[in-house]
């Protein structure tokens, strides 16, 4: 018997009885379901390596401050890092020879009759560079060849000096859509802005720039930004002190744990953090390195993933052994119906072809449908897991094929069952 | 003469029966010794009260099971020595079984039923008009769609008819085909398949109703697994 004939077979046993044929299907696709996500979890936790590998060099370490809860809104825990602390950490830290510090805030942004309503950032003087050697954004038609450095990224005039940032000088560079914003068609370098209440000189206009990430292009707008100094910032954009990020640079990168405790121990003085009772601390700040952000993702999703394919094993014993039990009951109804394909001419494994091939149907069918649920259930598997599952495009084939595995292994004794009946005996069974 | 379609020498079939834990079950000799030569073209009825054997007798004949001590011959051949595929491969082109109880297969229309044996043969061709032909010849064209639970016995029987012919077979066995049928429609079965035997075909019918017999050219008379006695209608 052809395959395809087998095939038409295998479909019509099936419809007989499709309630039971659903039902069987159920053990598949939660087993299979489990496979989509448990891999995607895995490529998940790949690619947030990957990305922070970009985010974070290896010789840095992020400082953040702290929040906490109080009454569901987060406030700061205690006192936030300040623009002098980024200051004091490179001037009073040993091991630390730079620290590069942003704050982000909004402003009223003018020059004639265009205004713009948008995010500005504060920073110091290296931030074009972290912002190249991190390679989320890249120049618009940019080769890929070659190392990004800050420069590429500049399409007229200038970034700030270290002076100036020191100095709160009345400069700003514009991304390359709020330039065009701003000043239509005209040159905007050395002509002034308002940012908010105070005047400011155009120094720098960024080329244009996308993010290297194709799936993050319709969210992020790299294109609309105006960099200020940070003291600038500071004191033109807030009323008190604002929260600033610190990216503190360590100069040896063999004594990062070295460096941390420096930091720490060096913030706790500053912020003035009292030792409890137990001996411990609680800081108002946070510490963060590449280190740390990728231990602590892959743990948590290695145990998640650990935790699925134990699940995905199990629902496929049991979805198999459900296939099984369904195939003897169908093996058993239809007696005559074998005894009567004996006679008239089918070999053994024409049997065993066809009722293999039904199993193999019901899983596969399952199999579908898990892969179909295993991608509608990647955001939830994301949201338990700190956000990182990504469907992983291996994962569709191998997932369908452990269910057409499970058909087969579970399918093969009753089909083998179901060929060593006597013609004879088959044919008198009712 | 030419080779006999069906030569048995001595065909003998033992079943052991309740050999379970102790392992010493009983024989029975359902068969015990049948020596019989039935001539391509012929039409034999099997008659014979039930435990005959001749239930046994059509199962062996039709290569459904398997001698204890053997000597069969289909068409010249050793059956034998065939192996399970090839002794498949006999059941598909060589013989037509019709049951008493038609075996129809519920879940596929009287067409699909018709084309079964073909499905299962190596290279055919053309299914469809064949099995459409057979069901010509069976006067049942018009309903090839029909699934079994639409027809009527007798039309039921006349699909199982067509399933015996379409792969062209040397031999029909049919096993009491009229059993299940009222008497005006048993004597259009007997009709039909007396008409396939004029058109050539060898026909073995198992029966135990003698007007059956009458229909056919030879009785053979069975009891107690032999053949005990013959006759020409």
């Amino acid at each position: 018997m052809s395959l395809l004939e087998t095939l038409m077979t295998a479909l019509r046993g099936l419809s007989g009885n499709k309630l039971r044929a659903a039902l069987t299907t159920l053990g598949i696709i939660i087993g299979v379901t489990s496979v989509i996500t448990v891999l995607a979890l895995g490529n998940g936790a790949r690619a947030a390596v990957e990305e922070n590998f970009r985010f974070l060099g290896s010789d840095n370490i992020r400082i953040t401050s702290r929040n906490k809860l109080d009454n569901d809104e987060l406030v700061p825990a205690g006192e936030t890092l300040s623009y002098e602390d980024g200051l004091l950490l490179t001037a009073e830290v040993p091991l630390i020879f730079r620290v590069a510090m942003s704050v982000g805030g909004s402003a009223r942004v003018r020059h004639e009759r265009a205004v713009l309503d948008m995010g500005v950032s504060g920073v110091t003087a290296e931030a074009l560079d972290l912002l190249a050697i991190q390679g989320s954004v890249q120049p618009v038609d940019w080769s890929g060849n070659g190392l990004l450095f800050g420069s590429h990224l500049l399409a007229k005039g200038r970034f700030f000096t270290p002076l100036e940032v020191l100095a709160g000088a009345d400069i700003c560079v514009l991304g390359h859509k709020t330039a065009t914003d701003l000043f239509g068609g005209d040159d905007p370098l050395d002509q002034s802005i308002w940012v908010n209440r105070s005047r400011c000189t155009v120094v720098g206009v960024l080329t244009e720039l996308e993010t290297t990430d194709p799936s993050m292009r319709l969210r992020s707008r790299p294109n609309e930004a105006l960099y200020l100094p940070i003291s600038t910032a500071i004191g033109n954009l807030f009323d008190g002190e604002p929260s600033v990020t610190l990216t503190a640079q360590v100069s040896d990168e063999g004594r990062m744990e070295e460096a941390k405790t420096q930091v720490v121990d060096f913030l706790r003085a500053r912020h003035e953090v009292e030792q409890k009772l137990d001996g411990s601390y609680e800081d108002d700040f946070d510490l963060m390195t590449r280190r740390d952000v990728l231990g602590a993702q892959q743990e948590s999703a290695r145990t998640f993933s650990l935790l699925l394919a134990a699940m995905a094993v199990v629902s496929l014993i049991v979805g198999g052994i459900g296939v099984m039990n369904v195939m003897l009951v169908t093996v058993t109804e239809r007696t005559r119906e074998i005894g009567v394909r004996l006679a008239v001419g089918a070999t053994r494994s024409d049997i065993v072809a066809q009722f293999l091939l039904e199993a193999v149907v019901i899983s596969a069918i399952g199999g579908l449908l898990g892969i179909g649920l295993g991608i509608l259930a990647i955001p939830t598997a994301a949201s338990l897991n700190d956000g990182i599952a990504l469907l992983a495009p291996g994962s569709i084939p191998i997932a369908f094929a452990v269910a057409v595995l499970t058909g087969i292994v579970f399918g093969i004794y009753p089909a083998i069952r179901a060929s060593r009946l006597d013609p004879i005996e088959a044919l008198r069974h009712d | 003469m030419s080779t006999p379609v069906i030569e048995t020498r001595a065909l003998a079939r033992t079943f052991v029966i309740g050999s379970g834990v102790t392992g010493s079950g009983h024989e029975v000799h359902a068969l015990r010794g049948v020596d019989m030569k039935i001539a391509a073209g012929e039409s034999v009825a099997l008659m014979g009260a039930s435990g005959s054997g001749k239930s046994t007798l059509m199962h062996l004949l039709g290569c459904l099971d398997t001698p204890s001590a053997v000597e069969y011959l289909l068409e010249g051949r050793e059956v034998a020595d065939l192996s399970p595929p090839e002794r498949a491969s006999v059941r598909n082109a060589r013989i037509g079984f019709v049951f008493q109880d038609f075996n129809l297969l519920p879940q596929l229309s009287a067409l699909e039923n018709v084309a079964l044996p073909l499905l299962y043969r190596r290279g055919s061709s053309a299914v469809r008009q064949k099995a459409l032909a057979a069901l010509g010849q069976v006067g049942l064209a018009d309903r090839a769609r029909h699934r079994p639970s639409q027809l009527s016995g007798g039309e039921r029987q006349r699909v199982a008819i067509a399933r015996a012919l379409v792969g062209d077979p040397a031999i029909v066995l049919a096993d009491e085909p009229t059993g299940n049928l009222d008497s005006v429609t048993g004597a259009e079965i007997l009709g039909l398949l007396t008409e396939l035997h004029r058109a050539g075909r060898t026909l073995v019918v198992v029966t135990h109703d003698p007007e059956v017999a009458a229909h056919t050219s030879r009785t053979l008379l069975m009891r107690d697994g032999r053949l005990i006695s013959e006759s020409t209608n």
